[in-house]
């Protein structure tokens, strides 16, 4: 039984060392290229580890040598944490500082970048090291002290607290999500992936994965693309692109501006969407588009390898459909608990959970964080076994099937990103001026709002600061200025009254 | 025509200066959701239908090129 992906990786070189595994607009980089440069940037990096299984925080562009230095960290026996250059410094630095590590390695584009940061550790570039050689025998070394529960990855979200949480994945528990998900899409060594997502968001695990154990290509579309449906489709049909798995916004995206109307991705069969509540009115669009394609809906948190359940869309559906979430891939289980963490009568509402070899193994460098979400099931008082808390709300169907229902805290799906709400207050209020503030979210328009106070405070002043501050995709692009904040009686802020304000807004 | 387009432009995105950006799109300033909110106005304000040809970065990367495209379409009605 296999326990590290650089199993799948050598078995795969060594089956196709030819064949393309990662193509971007300018390159390909075949299985062979793809061992050569993890092997070579693997050994450069253990050399400075000397054995200590810490993190290496890698920030690389989205290209296709990108994934060669995830594995390079892997390589060397350590996870590696992939951060996004083009992030704020200030998100970057709180990175640096939960990750605690003295070792970075990034592609040369974002070198002058990462010398900006609180970093006062190693950063090596990954273009400078290709130029070295491997040493088999340390690397061999590193491969035996390397165990199927130690951290892979270790991926960043939104925190309510403003600080983003590092969920850190086993090596076992992404190679069951791999399988499962594979056996699900059936994805075989003929496909073409495209990727859709950055490479440093949890999205990107299977077309970083899928390739290495299957022996398939992925394809990196350019972002742009996504714009400019018509583009999109041809560079689609150039690489020969057969299944995707992206976000919900990169398939509503092109329905919304009238894709199909001259063109669709010629060869694509596999559809799988995920990160928020797809619109039905969309998906019979790609229904009607592809109709010889599998549309695969799946549901799931970092937390839990990405997933947790998934839904085979059986037939065309109706505009005024709701989806339902599916059941459990095979290596996951999935239950309901009330608020007071007892079983959920059937058919009723509950907090979703999930448990299995697929768990994350908490947040890293937060033990506080990760006992509040990642708790002993309280069902079994048998014997030990953990569970994660998702937070999110659903009902099991008759039929079996998981129907969902939104979220129990101010945590939004924007985009397919996660976000923290709390997390935008946060930074909004900290902008010199604003007394209070509060963010929402129009779940229709897919916008975020942001509510403020506070006199000569410009929403530009306000858009400027939070750009600097957060993601891009957490910048609210509705920005309001009020007289005072809607107050309920406990004095607490009045989100019902500002979810009011937008309704009307809209109606306009 | 111009201020008309100028407002929705800062509306949707008052953080961006759009008398000197030209590489809107080219430097990811907008994201392809600010794509599908600025299309829809875009139609709904000026009477027009942006299809799907229309969606390339030549298009979308100035304001001055937005103009233009807006400019174009309603002739061509």
């Amino acid at each position: 039984m296999e326990t590290n992906v650089l199993d799948w990786l050598e078995t795969t070189a060594a089956a196709c060392p030819d064949k393309p595994a990662f193509l971007d607009e300018d390159s390909a980089v075949t299985f062979a290229d793809v061992r050569r440069e993890a092997r070579i940037i693997g050994t450069a990096a253990a050399k400075r580890r000397a054995g200590r299984k810490k993190p290496i925080a890698v920030m690389s562009g989205r290209n296709a040598h990108t994934p060669a230095v995830f594995l390079g960290a892997v390589y060397a026996g350590c996870c590696y944490a992939p951060m996004d250059g083009t992030m704020p410094v200030h998100r970057l630095n709180s990175i640096l500082s939960t990750l605690d590590t003295d070792l970075m390695i990034v592609q040369r584009a974002f070198y002058d970048k990462a010398k900006t940061l609180d970093f006062s550790g190693t950063i090596l570039i990954a273009e400078e090291l290709l130029e070295g050689s491997e040493d088999a025998a340390l690397l061999a070394d590193c491969r035996a002290r390397a165990r199927e529960l130690d951290p892979l990855y270790i991926i960043f979200t939104s925190g309510s607290t403003g600080t983003p949480k590092g969920v850190i994945t086993a090596q076992h528990s992404l190679m069951c999500y791999i399988e499962d998900y594979a056996g699900v899409m059936g994805i075989a060594r003929e496909d073409v992936l495209g990727n859709q997502s950055p490479l440093d968001y949890i999205a990107a695990v299977r077309d970083i994965y899928l390739p290495l154990r299957f022996g398939a290509t992925t394809a990196i579309i350019p972002k742009e693309l996504f714009m400019s449906p018509e583009r999109l489709f041809e560079y689609m049909n150039d690489k020969g692109v057969t299944a995707v798995g992206w976000s919900v916004s990169a398939l509503t995206v092109p329905a919304a501006l009238g894709a199909f109307e001259c063109s669709v991705p010629q060869h694509l069969r596999k559809v799988c969407f995920s990160g928020s509540v797809m619109p039905c009115s969309c998906l019979r669009q790609w229904q009607l588009a592809l109709p010889e394609a599998r549309f695969v809906n799946q549901y799931g948190p970092t937390e839990a390898t990405a997933s947790c359940t998934y839904y085979v869309v059986p037939g065309l559906v109706e505009d005024t459909d709701v989806l339902p979430i599916g059941k459990p891939y095979p290596h996951y289980e999935v239950f309901l608990l009330s608020e007071r963490n007892e079983a959920v009568p059937d058919g009723e509402i509950g907090e979703i959970c999930v448990k299995g070899p697929i768990l994350a193994l908490g947040y890293y460098n937060s033990r506080e964080k990760t006992a509040e979400s990642f708790l002993q099931n309280p069902l079994n008082h048998a014997y030990d076994e953990r569970i994660y808390k998702t937070g999110d709300l659903g009902h099991f169907a008759p039929d079996g099937n998981l129907m969902f229902h939104g979220r129990k805290d101010r945590q939004v799906k924007h985009l397919g990103h996660r976000v923290e709400l709390g997390e935008i207050d946060l930074a909004a209020a900290k902008v010199p001026g604003v007394e209070d503030c509060c963010a929402l979210y129009d779940q229709a328009h897919e916008q975020i709002w942001l509510f403020y106070t506070g006199e000569g405070v410009t929403k530009r002043d306000i858009a400027v600061a939070l750009r600097a501050d957060l993601p891009g995709f957490m910048v609210p692009r509705k920005i309001e200025q009020l007289e005072a904040m809607p107050r309920l009686d406990n004095g607490k802020t009045n989100m019902r009254a500002l979810a009011e304000r937008i309704t009307a807004a809209a109606k306009h | 025509m111009e201020q008309e387009l100028m407002d929705i432009l800062t509306d949707l995105r008052p953080d961006v200066d759009f008398e000197t950006e030209t590489a809107l799109i080219d430097d990811h300033i907008l994201e392809s959701f600010d794509i599908v909110s600025l299309v829809a106005a875009l139609n709904d304000a000026f009477d027009i239908e942006i299809g799907a040809k229309d969606l390339v970065p030549e298009n979308f990367n100035s304001a001055k090129r937005l103009l233009a495209m807006v400019q174009r379409l309603q002739d061509e009605d």
